[in-house]
């Protein structure tokens, strides 16, 4: 070297070799050296810095060219080599893949749920910036109520921390003109919605503030599906009049596709409501605000519960001792799935570590009888980093596998779930599997992978070489050693699954405690539809009544129909109408302590059509309605204001005490009935005659000789017949509304015993992989005691007695976790505690049942030991 | 191994890359340790194909994997001699490849040669 001093040399070379250390390690170990010599001999030949400085220059532009090729290289040969160790055992391999598959694939389809409900954010601009304003009454064990209107307009004046606070319901409308008369989803808003939302319509504008007032402007918003359905796309439509609900209203506007609010709404009304005729206490409304810059969600709480306050002081009348509470949108909207979602997250993660336990098994065991391959492999020179990351890219491409058969099972899976939900979703809901799934997904597996192979890793880094190469592969060490830690997996496994069979169960009973709860109507045989009228047409009680009892004559008279009644709120499990109760002769209470009631409207043969029984008194009557008032009350409320009299002759009140609506006398007392929802306890019914508040649009329930479902078209053609401009919607069999009302608890329930079953599954394919081993490398000492003169018997004893210490020692575990965990699962159970014995000793007996069907097959191998085998081997 | 193929033959291995060409041609008249083989590239090529020692050695791990080039256990180069390198040998098929090779681009020469493109060698 011609310039640079022995020192440089020294110094070069140092550095040129800690860049080696980008390399494999492989290759550095086999080229390290002669990558160093060369290096100094370029080093050498050059006689100037500029040259020293290019061969620098040189060599690590060489390295960054050729590092990441020798690392893919290496990674190839990893992989070949993983494959053909796959080959080698296709069976260990399909089972490993089919197990992780369906691991994966579990908690990918309940994470896709959980990512719909809860992750995903609004399609809105800046959604988290979203809130719900809702009054509550908790002292009435009320937490949602909805909006006053009055409350709203007073909220929406005096706050400073909302930029815009918007109320709105979710209801149908009345679509008519050309052809038949449609019923679609509707959003009744105020004109701040679209602000408070922060969407602009595709066309046209959205309300203006004088359309939202009593006597403003007729407005109406169409969708763009609507719009090009319907109207053709024609954009000469904005300012022209359709018929909604039977006004003719102005299109102003055309929203954007895809823009559905609230739930599935296509079109769009101003709420136009009068302040004056809505009273305080008629909470109806959604309200939804968006935060202003620099608020917090607590704040605008704090402040809007300080307004509430002054509201009371201001008009104590109509005060009702409730409160407002502000939250986060997404919060209120999945606040009644978010405990479930969360319970199924973890009831499939318990399926997944079932899983992964049960590869870690199938794992040991291979790594055992591969103890003398790697081994020899370790003496041939592969240092035990390297035979760890084989064993490691081993199980990361079975993760690989699984992963992707998983996906392909949860794509398949989530549809056929979604499938068990009757409900229409709204229209933000969408639980296909987007990046954050495959994230989620990719991690998972990536995770699985690794902690499968920790435990075999583990077990051959400590292989002892001599004494394994002494054994002749027979893996004795490894054997040994792994034989504890694939026992304490079992134990592991069936504890997991025990506690989640009893989950299961709970959920079960609990479902079933639903199913079972007696309706106090029968719901087989009735056909249930809304018919909508417009009121401009029938725009009195006459008419009104005229036309309802004209519908109930025309559908009557269709062969197969055994009676007929109309109703208003009065569709069991569907409809409710709460307002409050005053009872003659009991001392006047301040509507904040009147008991609410459910309020049902109904033509004589109500309760004879829904099969609910009279038990004192009598049904309406056609002429009932006119003075003297009269009504009908449920046996709840009978028992609870007249318990050793009969209510029949006394006089009660309805709606607000101060409001002074007229006594009505009772002259009937119907069974109770199962009105609101089968899930939480109920308010009395009472009921008013159709007569009396004769309104034109109102629910027609049937009662059929057959299958309700086939009458659903004749009923159609009929009303048509009556009046064009009728509309009828939701035609469903009662049954299928009863189904509807406990869609929540059906879905999550199915969802935790498929769940639990694949467990139980895992679990019994764990035990039998575990017990099946044990027999074959215990198989010279069951023919040596076969030999000694064991019997039959005594070496399927051996073997199931095994299995069940397993057993029973992951059952005890499996209750104590099932005692912590299922407590979390309270909020979802009816009828049933989380503690209840029966479910714990019947999912634990079948638990073991499943055991000792598991070990059959290996007890039997065993008794099939040969004692000759065995003294021959010896 | 299940899938091993019958012996390569070296039109398998064509056309190869310029760098993996130079080192079967570099090998061809005797057998040579890493830097030799650096400087006799640099040398035939008149300095313009200069091999980093990553590039050579991840060439050289190829060519031993395939079986082109094989390590020798004894010191042929007496006048070079350092006992601490490592000599390779060209092995029967890498010389076979070598040749392929040249035999491809002397036909592509010809056929440049032929169309015009290029002027006969006088």
């Amino acid at each position: 070297m011609a310039i640079a001093s022995r020192r440089l040399e020294g110094w070069s070379v140092r550095w040129y070799r800690s860049l080696l250390l980008f390399y494999p390690p492989e290759f550095r170990a086999a080229y390290g050296r002669e990558l160093c010599l060369v290096f100094v001999d370029r080093c050498r030949e050059q006689a100037s810095w500029a040259g020293l400085a290019a061969v620098w220059l040189g060599a690590v532009a060489g390295l960054a060219l050729a590092a990441p090729v020798e690392h893919y290289h290496m990674l190839a040969q990893d992989l070949r080599y993983a494959w053909r160790m796959l080959c080698k055992s296709p069976l260990v391999a399909v089972v490993t893949v089919t197990v992780l598959a369906l691991g994966i694939g579990a908690t990918t389809v309940a994470f896709s749920v959980a990512n719909g409900l809860l992750l995903r954010p609004l399609p809105y601009p800046d959604p988290e910036r979203l809130v719900a304003v809702d009054e509550a009454a908790p002292q009435r064990n009320e937490p949602s109520l909805g909006v006053a209107f009055p409350n709203y307009l007073d909220l929406r004046a005096r706050n400073s921390v909302l930029a815009e606070l918007a109320v709105y319901d979710s209801d149908r409308a009345t679509l008519a003109g050309s052809g038949e008369a449609v019923r679609l989803p509707a959003g009744e808003v105020s004109a701040g919605l679209f602000q408070v939302l922060g969407v602009r319509p595709r066309l046209g504008r959205v309300f203006q503030p004088e359309e939202d007032l009593p006597h403003g402007p007729a407005a109406v918003l169409l969708g763009e599906g609507l719009w090009r359905e319907r109207f053709g796309a024609d954009p000469s439509l904005l300012g022209r009049a359709i018929v909604v609900n039977g006004v003719s209203r102005t299109v102003v506007g055309v929203m954007p596709m895809g823009f559905h609010f609230p739930d599935q709404a296509e079109i769009w009304l101003p709420l136009r409501l009068d302040a004056k005729l809505s009273p305080r206490t008629d909470h109806y409304l959604q309200g939804i605000g968006r935060l202003a810059p620099g608020t917090t969600v607590e704040r605008a709480d704090r402040q809007l519960k300080s307004i509430m306050r002054q509201i009371a002081r201001e008009d104590p009348v109509s005060f009702q001792g409730q409160t407002v509470n502000v939250l986060p949108f997404r919060l209120q909207l999945t606040s009644s799935s978010r405990a479930a979602v969360l319970t199924l997250l973890g009831a499939v993660l318990c399926v997944l570590l079932v899983a992964c336990a049960n590869i870690t098994n199938l794992l040991l065991v291979q790594a055992t009888e591969r103890a003398r391959e790697i081994a020899v492999r370790s003496a041939l020179g592969a240092s035990r980093g390297r035979l760890v990351r084989q064993l490691l890219i081993e199980s990361l491409l079975l993760g690989g596998l699984g992963a992707a058969t998983g996906m392909v099972l949860a794509l398949v899976g989530t549809p056929l779930l979604l499938a068990l939900i009757p409900e229409e979703l709204p229209r933000w809901l969408h639980f296909e599997p987007d990046a954050r799934v495959l994230c989620f997904t990719a991690g998972v597996s990536l995770l699985t992978s690794l902690l499968v192979s920790l435990a075999p890793a583990h077990l051959c880094s400590r292989l002892s070489l001599t004494e394994t190469l002494k054994e002749g592969g027979r893996g004795g060490t490894a054997g040994r050693r792994g034989e504890r830690i694939r026992r304490a997996l079992v134990v592991g496994e069936v504890a997991l699954s025990l506690a989640l069979l009893i989950g299961a169960g709970l959920m079960a009973r609990s479902f079933l405690a639903l199913h079972q709860a007696p309706l106090g109507f029968d719901s087989r045989h009735v056909l249930t539809l809304r018919v909508w009228a417009p009121r401009v047409k029938y725009d009195s009680k006459e008419k009104a009544r005229a036309l309802v009892r004209r519908e109930r004559e025309e559908v009557a008279s269709l062969p197969g129909v055994i009676s007929v009644a109309a109703t208003i709120s009065g569709i069991p499990l569907a409809d409710a109408w709460g307002r409050s109760l005053t009872v003659e002769g009991r001392r006047p209470l301040s509507l904040r302590e009147a008991p609410m009631i459910n309020h049902v409207v109904a033509t004589a043969g109500y309760f004879r059509t829904l099969g609910i029984p009279l038990v004192a008194g009598r049904d309406f009557t056609e002429t009932d309605g006119a003075s003297p008032l009269v009504t009908i009350v449920d046996q709840d409320l009978a028992r609870r204001y007249w318990p050793h009299a009969s209510p029949l002759g006394r006089r009660v009140r309805y709606g607000p005490p101060e409001a002074n609506e007229p006594w009505h006398t009772i002259v009937g007392v119907a069974g109770t009935v199962r009105n609101q929802t089968l899930i939480s306890p109920e308010r009395p019914s009472v009921y008013l005659p159709h007569g009396e508040i004769a309104q034109p649009s109102v629910s027609l329930i049937l009662r059929t000789a057959g299958d309700p479902g086939r009458l659903a078209a004749a009923v159609r053609r009929r009303l048509a017949e009556v009046d064009r401009d009728l509309a009828v919607s939701e035609v469903l069999p009662l049954e299928q509304v009863v189904g509807r009302s406990i869609w929540q608890p059906r879905f999550f329930t199915v969802l935790f015993v498929v769940f639990a079953a694949l467990a139980l599954v895992l679990a019994a394919v764990g035990l039998y992989g575990v017990m099946w081993y044990a027999v074959s490398r215990r198989r010279r000492e069951l023919g040596l005691r076969a030999a000694l003169g064991a019997g039959a018997g005594d070496l399927r004893g051996l073997v199931l007695g095994q299995a069940l210490r397993l057993s029973i020692a992951g059952s005890a575990l499996g209750c104590v976790l099932a005692l912590a965990f299922t407590r979390l699962l309270a909020s979802q159970l009816h009828g049933v505690q989380p503690t209840d014995p029966a479910t714990y000793v019947w999912m634990a007996a079948l638990l073991l049942a499943v055991a000792v069907a598991a070990s059959a097959a290996p007890a039997s191998q065993a008794v099939r030991s040969d004692p000759m085998d065995a003294l021959r081997e010896e | 191994m299940p899938t091993e193929r019958a012996d390569p033959r070296p039109e398998d291995f064509l056309p190869l890359h310029r760098d993996t060409f130079q080192i079967l041609v570099a090998l061809a008249d005797r057998d040579r340790h890493g830097y030799s083989i650096l400087r006799d590239v640099e040398a035939r090529t008149a300095g313009a194909v200069r091999l980093s020692p990553s590039t050579l050695y991840a060439s050289i791990r190829r060519l031993l994997e395939n079986g082109l080039i094989a390590e020798l256990a004894e010191r042929p180069d007496p006048e070079h001699d350092d006992e601490r390198r490592r000599y390779y040998r060209l092995t029967p098929l890498g010389r076979g490849v070598a040749m392929a090779e040249a035999l491809r681009l002397d036909r592509l020469l010809a056929d440049a040669r032929a169309s015009g493109l290029l002027p006969e060698p006088r």
